[in-house]
């Protein structure tokens, strides 16, 4: 008997690593979130925000933006994935990148490595994207840029992003084509904020002007922290073009249309490239006439205009305002489109059906360039009444374009 | 003179304005205090913001506003005295001035980031303008130059303050000779809590006028905390004259450089004029020689 025992301990020693594999992966699979037939129990989204920082004034609340989405999505049953033949509610994990890149790179990497998401939604900005988006690179998640156009960023042969919008140089390409197609400014002067995005659109609107047989008469790029636009305005007056045109982000544009209007420059049109509710409140009556950019304005005949106002009503947050919202919006849908065409949260198979879609959002027909670049673009719209009209083309307007505007008195 | 010349120069007087008030509360509070505050530029952005709201909920002016802001921030500037620096009081000048530093920078962080996360307008300005007056061919921004004539009363009200009252005599008392002030009996801890109440208040009343000009983010302080350093060193640590003037050369001075060197050089100008000042009159240009 006692022989028998020990036979038998003898076997079980001898199998022991066995079992002990067997028991370490029930565990493990315990531990991990998935349903009986595999499916994970949500698919997982990762991004950052930044909620602090210096972007915080452009995209604080977005995390607001992503819940509502996700809410609206799951109120619906989620999105369906063929391989679990079954609709998964999506849940997002959100940083607060502190709109600083290092920040950025380090939450995306921990998105990926701890996290585990499925899919990775860019934070705003170029330089947080260009740092975040190697995380992608380095672990095969797919990675979806929104608000982030710098050229740099699409020319490093990185396979694993796509981006919402088209390349910052072709920022304010149909603005142009409206003004060659107008044909009535002769000359511009550039005034262009010293960081990645206005200085890119400008280098872009430089030549996209000479194409339009605009003269370029000056060109001043001027740093971000610029307060003091005399010597500038004292310049342009000199110069006295047709069009004064602001590459730079609001604030620097919202500082040089009062002390141009304090000084009585009075070109016969603005263009300050980012405008919006942001830019018009502090300048009241001297934003009548400023032409800018939009992505999308009420009463747009473009895309579907209940989800835009669905996701900013839930989230609290107004158009105007916060006039990069619809293209997080567009992002939703990209994300939601690609896990359809997919059938799997496989990321190969993802990334593969990502870079081969083409959908209508609510901005207009989305689709991928072969370096990742996206398609979305930006409408010239005029401040009119102190209400936003796009006013080209004119299959999307809302407003006539009003040239030359009002001179100030 | 030619009129881009004029413009140029009356530029960067009215600019320089609005250096020298903000200047000049930082000014005062380390020459009292010996307290270098890197939160001063976190209370000009509260000033601004409360600037905002009294023009958009109420409707004030904001010369009015200007004003209103004073006692309010006197208060919430003795409060933080009370709250931070008096435990720190009592250190070695030395050590008293690395400890305001750290704290005041640690303040400033949690200001900044408070109000980033409660503040959720974007960025933040008011629409207010007044028509602007025409010279000779010299445009002049009539907004600005009102500002310069209030700055120049509120500075004008500040000397008499300090000059003919008991506590403006007890600020310069201790400004002077603090064991001495001591021993003629200057309530030293109420005037410095009062005194840097008073340094808060002339922030937040620049920033009143800085969200009239220009836009506000709540994390603009710390940049112009040390842009404000830079005007204080300048004109001489504890001068308020010189705070003054030192704003108003620098002003001019970015306003020169941007027409003829490039705007780009502009920020620059601050920290070489700033080397080239200590390198000829260490003490600044209306400080007094160690």
């Amino acid at each position: 008997m006692l022989g028998h025992c020990a036979v038998m301990k003898e076997e079980v020693m001898k199998k022991r690593p066995l079992v002990l594999t067997i028991c370490l992966s029930v565990i493990l699979l315990m531990g991990v979130p998935m349903t009986a037939s595999g499916a994970p129990e949500a698919i997982h989204i990762g991004a950052t925000v930044s909620q602090t920082g210096h972007f915080s004034s452009e995209i604080g609340p977005f995390k607001r933006l992503m819940i509502a989405w996700a809410d609206i999505v799951n109120e619906q049953g989620g999105i369906m994935v063929k391989e679990y033949n079954k609709r998964l509610p999506v849940k997002f994990t959100v940083y607060d990148d502190k709109s600083d890149q290092a920040t950025a790179k380090k939450y995306y990497e921990r998105l990926v490595t701890v996290d585990k998401v499925h899919i990775l939604l860019g934070p705003y900005s170029s330089p947080l994207t260009f740092g975040a988006s190697t995380a992608g690179e380095n672990h095969q998640v797919p990675f979806i840029a929104i608000c982030a156009n710098s050229p740099k960023i699409y020319t490093r042969g990185f396979e694993w992003i796509v981006a919402v919008i088209d390349i910052g140089p072709r920022y304010t390409y149909r603005y142009w084509e409206m003004v060659k197609n107008q044909g009535v400014a002769k000359s511009v002067s550039f005034v262009v904020e010293d960081t990645i995005h206005p200085l890119g659109v400008f280098k872009g609107s430089q030549k996209l002007s000479q194409e339009a047989g605009l003269t370029v008469l000056s060109s001043d790029v001027v740093p971000a922290k610029t307060r003091d636009f005399t010597p500038i305005i004292t310049k342009l007056k000199e110069k006295n073009p047709d069009i004064v045109y602001v590459s730079s982000n609001i604030p620097f544009a919202i500082n040089f249309m009062k002390q141009a209007k304090e000084m009585s420059l009075n070109p016969r049109e603005y263009h300050c490239i980012h405008h919006s509710g942001v830019f018009r409140d502090p300048l009241g009556g001297t934003a009548e006439g400023v032409v800018g950019q939009s992505y999308w304005v009420e009463g747009m005949k473009l895309g579907d205009t209940k989800l835009i106002t669905d996701v900013l009503k839930r989230a609290d947050i107004s158009e105007p305002m916060y006039p990069w919202s619809p293209a997080y919006v567009a992002a939703f849908q990209i994300v939601q489109a690609a896990i359809e065409k997919a059938g799997t949260l496989d990321n190969k198979v993802l990334m593969d059906n990502l870079k081969g879609l083409k959908l209508d959002t609510v901005l207009g027909e989305a689709y991928f360039h072969e370096t990742g670049y996206g398609s979305i673009n930006t409408y010239p719209s005029q401040i009119q009444d102190g209400k936003y009209k796009i006013i080209y083309p004119p299959e999307v307007a809302t407003g006539k374009h009003i040239y030359p505007r009002a001179v100030w008195k | 003179m030619p009129p881009d010349l004029i413009q140029l120069l009356v530029g960067g007087i009215l600019l320089g304005g609005i250096y020298g008030l903000a200047a000049f509360g930082l000014s005062i509070t380390f020459g009292v205090l010996n307290v270098l505050n890197l939160a001063h530029g976190e209370f000009l952005m509260l000033g601004a913001l409360m600037g905002y709201v009294l023009f958009t909920a109420f409707g004030l002016n904001p010369f009015i506003s200007a004003m209103a802001v004073i006692p309010i921030f006197i208060i919430a500037g003795i409060g933080f005295y009370f709250l931070l620096l008096r435990p720190i009081s009592e250190k070695p000048p030395h050590q008293l001035l690395v400890a305001s530093i750290l704290v005041t920078l640690g303040a400033s962080l949690i200001i900044e980031d408070l109000t980033a996360f409660f503040w959720e307008r974007p960025v933040t300005g008011i629409a207010y303008s007044l028509p602007p007056l025409e010279l000779a061919g010299v445009v002049v921004s009539s907004t600005r130059f009102l500002i310069l004539m209030f700055i120049f009363f509120l500075a004008f009200s500040l000397q008499l303050y300090l000059q003919k009252t008991y506590v403006g005599k007890s600020i310069r008392g201790i400004t002077q000779c603090l064991e001495g002030a001591k021993v003629v009996g200057i309530p030293i801890v109420f005037v410095s809590a009062l005194t840097f109440g008073l340094g808060v208040a002339l922030a937040a009343s620049a920033g009143v006028f800085y969200v009239t000009l220009f836009t506000v983010t709540p994390i603009m302080g710390i940049p112009l905390s040390v842009k404000y350093m830079c005007i204080v060193v300048l004109g001489g640590l504890g001068s308020l004259v010189g705070s003054v003037v030192g704003g108003l050369i620098l002003g001019v001075a970015e306003s020169f450089t941007a027409y003829f060197i490039g705007a780009e050089w502009s920020p620059t100008i601050a920290f070489i004029l700033l080397i080239l000042i200590l390198i000829v009159k260490p003490e600044g240009l209306f400080g007094k020689k160690e």
